[in-house]
């Protein structure tokens, strides 16, 4: 009987919770809505959606439209948003605290998380409303544009599963390389194992696979979906080769399946003039009525080693398999949730810099931050050994890696590379990405933010 | 004294405001005691800078005390969310969101107390009705004038039926009807059991209203007592008498000359300005009241 008086009088405090909470998202989105500033920011979105695809000139093909629909129009929207959203949730506690209208919220029984909480969803809320309104208006344009000649051929609106080759991580790579070094006594000098492993780990990421003619080069893929008879699969393969010897250039790809008993399919490469290369193949071509998971992929360059010079892939990343996996609009819909995400990170950032600091210091840090956060990934992949060395330039890469090793998990995803690329945004890192841009991050900066609310002084002495 | 009755206990309270490097600039308050029991209507009292409304956000939890302790309703913090269910607050100005209308104003504190939505609509009509603020109701308060904010800003105070209500200058920026509106409000508040403390530089709205004065000076409290008590002056009996005629009131005088031995000073009682003004323009006055009673009654 008290277990379940208990329960009720529990139950009874969470709902009043809740009514206060929505009662704060409620004003917080009346205040946005009757703000001028919101008005301009709709204006500003709605001409970026509708004027940008006109103004920007692409390269004359529906392929480069779409990219510039979808790369410029929602990456510009979603720029501005994101500033939007920082500048907004700065104000939200600062100018309360500034203008003294907080005070008469300070002084009823609502706890400083209710206050955090109720003004974060409703900026949650808000971005949600804006950043569906801006990729509805794209796909509303590549829909209308899919009627026009030449786009239904040349734009596929596909979302594939990506297998890359399987081969060591870069970390492991790195590690590898470090034992061999050691065991050749051959490590740098003056730098902590730390420092070298995390050059050599960037060096594995981007380090390139030189194909000459008439060599082969053979990679294996484990797919993340077994592919029946009836799919088809795609093989993509980008590539660097000397600009003036590019049409000389030819191949053999070799595609087997990982099946007893199925036949490899052949098929000769001769335009590499574009610095990319894609074909499918019918999984019927392999012979087999067995569902694939694997292929074995044999690349050999067959041009003339007189006229042509060699092929160069960046294989971790360069080298795909793709499979179908779902719907465009479904990895649409997974985009704009990662934005969304994206946004409520910023938004629980700006909320609390707003609660420590007036609305322009706010406003200036948080600028400041996430310009450091867009330059410091650039800063700590272009710096080198000898840069980490220099005393003055030391206090600006430790802050550039302290930045990105915080914000890795919102920017390590580009939803709209995927989308243009066709390749479907897996489930494992949107995930990821949710539960980071989405919980584990805001309730850091919650958990910030309500302490400091907590120990302000909400009132000036008059 | 009841220590079960005491509603708010200052002990030693002192602030003292500090600049960026934390050094101290100006000392607000300093060893404050004050004691007010349930159902007392206080009025604190004292010039610019006294200390009064610093006193006040210190009760509230908007600003921190340096030294001593505040014990609101059976030795609970200021802070405590139990607590701030059970008082309301009408600050000096009114800091409403001008982007809301009054009836949205009052819903949204009304959400801040958890009121089911029904509920919150009714007292939000009811308060409405009170503060004669229904024909205003859908208006944004950004374009009130100060006195219809102020209304706006008491019944804000009143939404969640408080145990204690602490008015920092009530009826500033009131006119004459707004006032004694306000006055008769606390009054009857008073008379149904609420604990007021109310802070005004209008000193006669004080005496009309308020039990107990305590008079703050340069952040000291230098007085607390009675209203009653502290304005007496206990040589000085003055007689009331109505209807006298001219003869028989010289007769009077005359009479009480004779026995006292002293010049004895007569004269005419004169009604307050504030009260002629309102038998003038606001005949209908005691109308509003009738609605605040009617209100409070509910």
């Amino acid at each position: 009987m008290a277990r379940h008086s208990r329960w009720r009088i529990f139950l009874k405090s969470d709902v009043k919770t809740i009514r206060k909470i929505f009662g704060i998202l409620v004003i917080s989105l009346r205040a946005a809505l009757r703000a001028k500033t919101v008005f301009a920011l709709l204006m500003l979105m709605a001409a970026c959606v509708t004027l940008l695809p006109a103004v920007i000139k692409g390269d004359g093909t529906p392929e480069g439209d779409c990219r510039i629909l979808v790369m410029y129009t929602i990456g510009f929207a979603f720029a501005i948003l994101c500033l939007a959203t920082l500048w907004a949730a700065c104000a939200l506690f600062a100018a309360e605290i500034d203008n003294q209208n907080i005070q008469l919220s300070a002084v009823k029984p609502v706890r400083a998380f209710d206050f955090w909480l109720g003004k974060w969803l409703a900026l949650l809320v808000l971005n949600g409303m804006l950043i569906m309104a801006v990729y509805s208006a794209v796909y509303a344009q590549i829909r209308w544009k899919q009627r026009q000649a030449g786009w239904r051929e040349s734009v596929q609106l596909v979302s594939r599963h990506i297998a890359r080759p399987i081969l060591p991580t870069p970390r492991e790579e790195a590690l590898e390389t470090y034992s061999f070094l050691e065991k050749q006594k051959a490590l740098p000098d003056g730098f902590s194992k730390a420092q070298v492993l995390r050059t050599l780990a960037d060096k594995a990421r981007e380090r390139y696979t030189i194909v000459n003619p008439g060599d082969s080069v053979e990679w294996r893929f484990a797919l993340a979906r077994p592919v029946a008879t009836n799919e088809i699969v795609t093989v993509r393969i980008r590539f660097d080769t000397e600009y003036s010897t590019r049409t000389q250039v030819a191949g053999l790809c070799r595609l087997a399946p990982d099946v007893p008993g199925a036949q490899a399919v052949e098929i000769p490469l001769s335009d590499f003039s574009l610095n990319e290369i894609v074909f499918d193949v019918s999984c019927e071509a392999f012979g087999t009525t067995k569902s694939i998971s694997g292929f074995n992929l044999v690349f050999t360059h067959t041009g003339d080693p007189a006229k042509t010079s060699a092929v160069m892939l960046r294989f971790r990343k360069d080298v795909a398999v793709l499979t179908q996996g779902g719907t465009f609009e479904a990895n649409l819909v997974r985009s704009a949730i990662i934005h969304w995400s994206i946004l409520a990170l910023l938004a629980a950032f700006g909320l609390t810099l707003s609660a420590c600091f007036s609305l322009p210091v706010a406003v200036f840090i948080s600028t400041l931050l996430l310009l450091l956060v867009m330059v410091g990934t650039s800063v700590t992949e272009v710096v080198s050994q000898e840069d980490e060395k220099e005393w003055l330039q030391r206090p600006g890469i430790i802050v550039s890696r302290m930045v990105s090793t915080v914000a890795q998990h919102a920017i390590r995803m580009d939803p709209l590379d995927a989308i243009i690329n066709g390749e479907r945004i897996e489930t494992a890192p949107f995930m990821d990405a949710l539960l980071w841009n989405l919980l584990v991050v805001p309730s850091g900066f919650a958990l910030c933010g309500i302490l400091i609310l907590r120990r302000r002084e909400l009132a000036s002495g008059d | 004294m009841d220590a079960m009755n005491e509603i708010i206990q200052i002990k030693n309270l002192g602030k003292t405001f500090k600049d960026f490097w934390h050094r101290p600039v100006v000392v607000a308050v300093k060893d404050l005691n004050l004691t007010i029991q349930r159902g007392e209507v206080v009025g604190l009292l004292g010039p610019n800078g006294s200390g009064k409304s610093t006193t006040l956000k210190m009760l509230l939890g908007l600003l921190r005390p340096t030294s001593g302790a505040i014990e609101l309703f059976d030795g609970r913090g200021p802070e405590d969310v139990a607590v701030k269910s059970r008082l309301g607050y009408l600050p000096e100005v009114s800091h409403l969101h001008e982007f809301l209308t009054p009836r949205e104003t009052l819903m949204y504190y009304a959400s801040l107390f958890g009121l089911p939505h029904a509920a919150a609509k009714r007292r939000t009509n009811e308060l409405l009705e009170m503060v004669g603020l229904v024909p205003a109701a859908d208006r944004a308060v950004g374009r009130f004038s100060k006195g219809m904010a102020r209304r706006v800003g008491l019944a804000q105070a009143l939404i969640n039926a408080p145990e204690l209500l602490i008015l920092d200058e009530p009826t500033s920026g009131l006119d004459p009807i707004g006032c004694r509106e306000v006055k008769d409000l606390v009054r009857l508040l008073a008379k149904s059991g609420v604990t007021v403390l109310m802070t005004s530089h209008l000193l006669a709205d004080v005496e009309d209203v308020c039990d107990r004065v305590a008079i703050m000076n340069k952040g000291v409290l230098c007085a607390n007592g009675a209203t009653r008590e502290l304005l007496r002056n206990p040589e000085i009996v003055r007689f009331s008498i109505a209807g006298l005629s001219t003869e028989t009131a010289a007769d009077v005088r005359m009479q009480i000359e004779k026995q006292v031995d002293r010049p004895v000073h007569q004269d005419f009682p004169e009604m307050s300005l504030e009260a002629y003004f309102l038998k003038v323009v606001a005949p209908e006055a005691n109308g509003q009241a009738f609605k605040m009673a009617h209100f409070l009654e509910k």
